[in-house]
């Protein structure tokens, strides 16, 4: 009785921790707590906000955002007044990020790969100055780089009487860059859609001449042919219509220019730094891609007999390309996220105009902070999904 | 007459030219590497007349028109007339760059703390020490309240005399160790206990004369720090230099651990925990760090307990913590992809457990992939604190932005951005080259022999 009444609660105990020690068991105690956790503290963090909310007389939800918001930006794309909407806003908070992020992207991916090949290149000296380049704007803050810009370039510029001018139509002041703005005339749609169809007729060309290469071997000039397309067709389209566009070129009158495109000196300070400052990590890209070819593939074209033009084309890029685009992509995802910088030089976009202004404005932080959020979210979703996709394409065949 | 015929037939190789003049020493290397054709030499015209443009303007600009003694902007104007830099502006605002408002009385503190670090820090290089994690863990774990303390001042409660007392005894700790080492002993501990002589004394004993040995360190420290009278400095006044390091030194020094954690989360075979470490993940890598820093000073406030009014810093280090620890996160599971199953599958087949297997067998071989890509995300890190200047932080940037916004020295931006950018350049140029050093170094032994 008595060995059995001492046994049975160790039995017992010894049972809980096998019990406990299955790792099955563990798996969902461990989920469970984890899960309790969250849940309380997503629960507390309500509560308290709502709380908070109650208490500084504030409502919550997404009523706000046909009200009006009372302030002017400076610059949009969209068209915007003083009494739009708050969603209004929004959108052309977005559409401002968009702009200044898409340009930057542009010229960073060019200067990106002219540095990066700069940094390859077989001249010492070249490749020298490309290094010092990378290494002088990694190793400097981007915010700085864009104040630096703003305040000690682009706001030290003369006024528009003294602005520097290249062929009386572009003009750059302290007030921004000016530009002519083309002005398209009547007919112009038949140029538009003589451009979209030079563009499926090349592309039409390019697949036709691929199927005949495979099939007969025989090669055919896709590449002037298409250049012919492409520009000969609206060319003359645009010529037979009656040449239909005109510029709005910006001239000085008083104290200002008028007319033609405008960007302000914050846009062209924030593209400046952007492009600047991610051409560097673009160009370490392009290295690291290139290099990653081994030299193997070049030795290789040569014994086959293709000229060097022809291996690089046929063999070193395609397999650089791999290794160069999604570090690129990723850099492009960064342009996009930094752009939210320019609200420190005043630049118009989502976080300066909704996150600060119509925020400071409303009072709605919460959902103004998810909104933003989900914009910066759904573009790098875009983003990435466009990555795993162009992976999956150009993934190593093996067995 | 056959001896001649076979000398003839025996192959006496001429000795061999030197190589032509022209490919080897100073006027070959210049050929190779500097006019290799006619292109290669435009090229190189180019840039050298490139680089002596830059070098020449700059020294126009830095040193040869430049002003290094004025007490206003206008002076410096008057002399240069806009072609030379105003250094008399930088060094007069040198103090603001490097410490903010902060008293200037007060300013020993900052130093000091910045040399025990640097002190508490040193023995990882020395190469006799062994006990490399003790330096770090103390280092990690109790310099913070030390240097709470010492920046913040005023009354401390109960919890951080303590934790200081702690940090100080652990501070002699390690450097007794270090002087122990040097002596010829094994350890402190072993010269602990033979210099009280209890080393053949039974070993139940030694860990109490250990504790005691702590414990009187302990008291001796709590009781000199509790004759400390620090004049207290809010965190409103901090600001230059010292304030983007403390924000990145404590976001970097949290990085990696909660990084680990996460990435571990996210491969975990458990669901829920893999989602919630992948939704946090995700989360904060896609979003800007500007929008994170928006949410923790106008979110944040309103999550919390009416009664609690955080300081605006905390705020802005816990939204820097959590966007460092996300990226790490990534960064640390890029690190645990790039080990051979293998290796997983040994430390399993050897009985290791889980935590054991990542500690002792995973971790370490992940880590030393991961070297590169975990400086750079400091650096990154370094970098991205100047944000907290647009949300009126006056960290270095905003200071150096603000010394040309003073009535003195209206106009003076680019001096200060200049120091600025070379401050940076210095110490993210230099993480840079120790992370290359340590890839060449402990890195080795991994990957290509």
């Amino acid at each position: 009785m008595a060995v059995l009444e001492k046994g049975s609660p160790r039995r017992q105990s010894r049972s809980i921790i096998e019990w406990l020690n299955d790792e099955r068991v563990r798996s969902v105690l461990y989920q469970a707590i984890v899960a309790i956790a969250v849940i309380a503290v997503a629960r507390y963090l309500f509560v308290n906000t709502s709380e908070n909310l109650q208490a500084r007389g504030m409502s919550s939800g997404f009523d706000f955002l046909s009200g009006t918001a009372g302030f002017s930006i400076a610059w949009t794309v969209l068209p915007y007044e003083a009494g739009d909407s708050y969603f209004r806003v929004y959108l052309v908070g977005i559409v401002n990020t968009l702009i200044v992020s898409l340009v930057a992207i542009v010229f960073a991916t060019l200067l990106g790969f002219i540095m990066g090949i700069m940094r390859l290149s077989k001249n010492w000296l070249i490749s020298k100055i490309a290094a010092w380049y990378v290494e002088i704007l990694r190793n400097t803050p981007l915010l700085l780089q864009i104040l630096f810009w703003f305040l000690a370039v682009f706001s030290l510029l003369p006024p528009p009487r003294g602005s520097f001018g290249l062929l009386d139509m572009f003009f750059l002041n302290n007030r921004g860059f000016y530009m002519p703005a083309p002005v398209p005339g009547a007919g112009f749609d038949y140029t538009m859609i003589a451009i979209l169809l030079a563009i499926a007729a090349t592309y039409a060309v390019a697949v036709w001449a691929k199927k005949r290469q495979m099939a007969t071997g025989q090669q055919f000039h896709t590449f002037w042919v298409g250049l012919g397309i492409l520009f000969g067709l609206p060319i003359l389209v645009f010529l037979a219509t009656g040449s239909p566009l005109s510029f709005d070129f910006a001239a000085l009158k008083g104290f200002n220019f008028q007319g033609g495109v405008s960007v302000p000196p914050a846009f062209c300070a924030l593209l400046l730094a952007l492009m600047i400052y991610h051409s560097a990590f673009m160009a370490e890209a392009v290295r690291a891609g290139i290099l990653s070819v081994s030299h193997g593939q070049t030795e290789a074209a040569y014994s086959l007999g293709l000229r060097p033009g022809m291996t690089l084309r046929l063999v070193i890029i395609p397999q650089a390309m791999r290794a160069v685009v999604p570090p690129m992509i990723s850099n492009w995802m960064n342009v996009v996220k930094n752009s939210s910088l320019a609200i420190a030089i005043g630049y118009p976009d989502l976080v300066a105009v909704y996150m600060q202004t119509s925020l400071n404005q409303s009072g709605h932080a919460i959902e103004i902070v998810a909104m933003v959020m989900l914009f910066y979210m759904s573009v790098s979703l875009t983003i990435s999904m466009a990555l795993n996709y162009y992976n999956k394409l150009v993934q190593l065949k093996e067995r | 007459m056959a001896e001649t015929t076979q000398d003839d037939v025996v192959f006496r190789p001429k000795p061999s030219l030197p190589p032509p003049p022209n490919t080897v020493g100073v006027v070959g290397w210049l050929r190779k590497n500097l006019f290799g054709g006619p292109f290669d030499s435009l090229l190189t015209i180019v840039g050298v007349s490139l680089i002596a443009y830059v070098a020449y303007s700059l020294y126009q600009y830095g040193i040869a028109n430049a002003v290094w003694e004025a007490d206003t902007y206008r002076e410096c104007l008057d002399v240069t007339k806009g072609n030379g830099a105003c250094w008399a502006g930088v060094s007069t605002w040198m103090n603001g760059y490097m410490y903010g408002r902060y008293p200037d009385v007060e300013q020993w503190r900052v130093n000091l703390a910045g040399v025990v670090l640097a002190v508490w820090l040193a023995p990882f290089w020395f190469p006799k020490i062994k006990a490399k994690i003790l330096v770090g863990m103390s280092a990690v774990l109790t310099f913070p309240f030390l240097a709470a303390h010492l920046f913040l001042g005023g009354e401390a409660g109960l919890f951080l005399q303590v934790m200081v007392a702690v940090a100080m005894t652990l501070f002699a700790t390690v450097w007794l160790n270090v002087g122990a080492s040097y002596l010829g002993y094994p350890s402190l501990r072993v010269a602990l206990l033979r210099l009280s002589g209890f080393e053949n004394k039974g070993d139940h004993l030694h860990k109490y004369v250990l504790l005691g040995a702590f414990g009187v360190g302990f008291v001796i420290a709590f009781a000199y720090q509790s004759t400390w009278e620090l004049a207290a400095v809010p965190t409103q006044n901090w600001g230059g230099l010292f304030l983007t390091l403390v924000i990145s030194g404590i976001g970097i020094s949290s990085a990696l651990p909660s990084g680990i954690i996460l990435a571990l989360g996210r491969r975990s075979k458990m669901p829920v925990i893999r989602v919630f470490c992948t939704a946090f993940i995700e989360l904060f890598r896609s979003v800007p760090l500007i929008t994170i820093l928006f949410m923790a000073v106008t979110m944040m406030p309103l999550f919390l307990p009416v009664e609690i009014n955080p300081d605006k810093l905390v705020l802005v280090i816990v939204a820097v913590c959590i966007f460092a620890a996300a990226y790490m996160a990534e960064i640390v599971r890029g690190g645990l992809q790039a080990i051979n199953k293998g290796q997983y599958e040994a430390a399993q087949a050897m009985g290791l457990n889980y935590w054991k297997m990542m500690t002792l067998i995973i971790m370490p071989q992940a880590l030393k992939v991961m070297i590169p890509n975990i400086v750079g995300n400091f650096i990154g890190l370094l970098k991205d604190t100047t944000l907290v200047s647009i949300i009126g932080l006056y960290d270095i940037l905003l200071m150096a932005k603000a010394s040309g916004q003073d009535g003195k020295w209206l106009g003076m931006h680019t001096e200060p951005f200049l120091f600025t950018a070379a401050v940076f350049f210095v110490v993210c140029f230099c993480m840079s080259k120790y992370s290359q050093h340590l890839e060449r170094t402990i890195g080795g032994g991994y990957g290509r022999r």
